[in-house]
């Protein structure tokens, strides 16, 4: 799964129906950028969970449903300074706590 | 899924039975891969469409048993390529 960071809603009008209403946002994964389906709710500027594959639809609505990239936590507390740290080796201070949002979309 | 922008589209009259009477269209990463992708939703040169792929790509389309792994799932209303 990524650890993202919510950039700004996507807005898109003409898009194929399977999408039906679910909100789609503008995610940043390092330094691309994504789109991801919002099945939590979340606001940009936050750090999020991001799930992709075949769980990536489930998480979405359905076995059936077209997305290949969904969001399925906000985190409570992340330091991307702190988590560049542990990526280049060195053992971070505090270890990152990941809760998954309770409220979720009713499927 | 990605952000890409259409080039043009593709025209492949030898092609197999698997891709259907399907549309496709040349897109363009903003890095500058060019990709092909399947268009249920008709969209033109320059527009800035998002995809989707993997097998999800097959969903996208409708038809879950026409051989893509890439789809275009909608055109961005207002999109700026630094944006």
């Amino acid at each position: 799964m990524l650890i993202c960071k919510v950039v700004k809603p996507l807005v898109s009008t003409n898009r194929i129906r399977d999408f039906e209403h679910k909100h789609l946002q503008v995610v940043l994964d390092g330094s691309t950028q994504k789109v991801a389906v919002d099945a939590v709710g979340c606001v940009p500027g936050d750090w999020v969970i991001c799930v992709g594959s075949s769980a990536a639809r489930e998480a979405a609505g359905s076995k059936s449903y077209p997305s290949d990239l969904t969001i399925v936590g906000i985190i409570d507390h992340w330091d991307p300074e702190a988590a560049k740290a542990t990526a280049a080796g060195s053992p971070a201070p505090t270890p990152a706590a990941a809760k998954p949002a309770s409220g979720g979309m009713a499927s | 899924m990605e952000i890409m922008q259409v080039t043009g589209s593709l025209v492949c009259s030898h092609r197999v039975g698997g891709l259907g009477h399907m549309q496709l269209r040349v897109l363009r990463t903003p890095k500058g891969k060019l990709n092909v992708a399947v268009d249920p939703v008709g969209a033109s040169p320059g527009n800035w469409v998002f995809t989707s792929s993997g097998s999800a790509a097959r969903f996208a389309c409708g038809n879950p048993e026409i051989y893509t792994d890439l789809t275009i799932a909608g055109i961005i209303d207002h999109w700026s390529p630094d944006g």
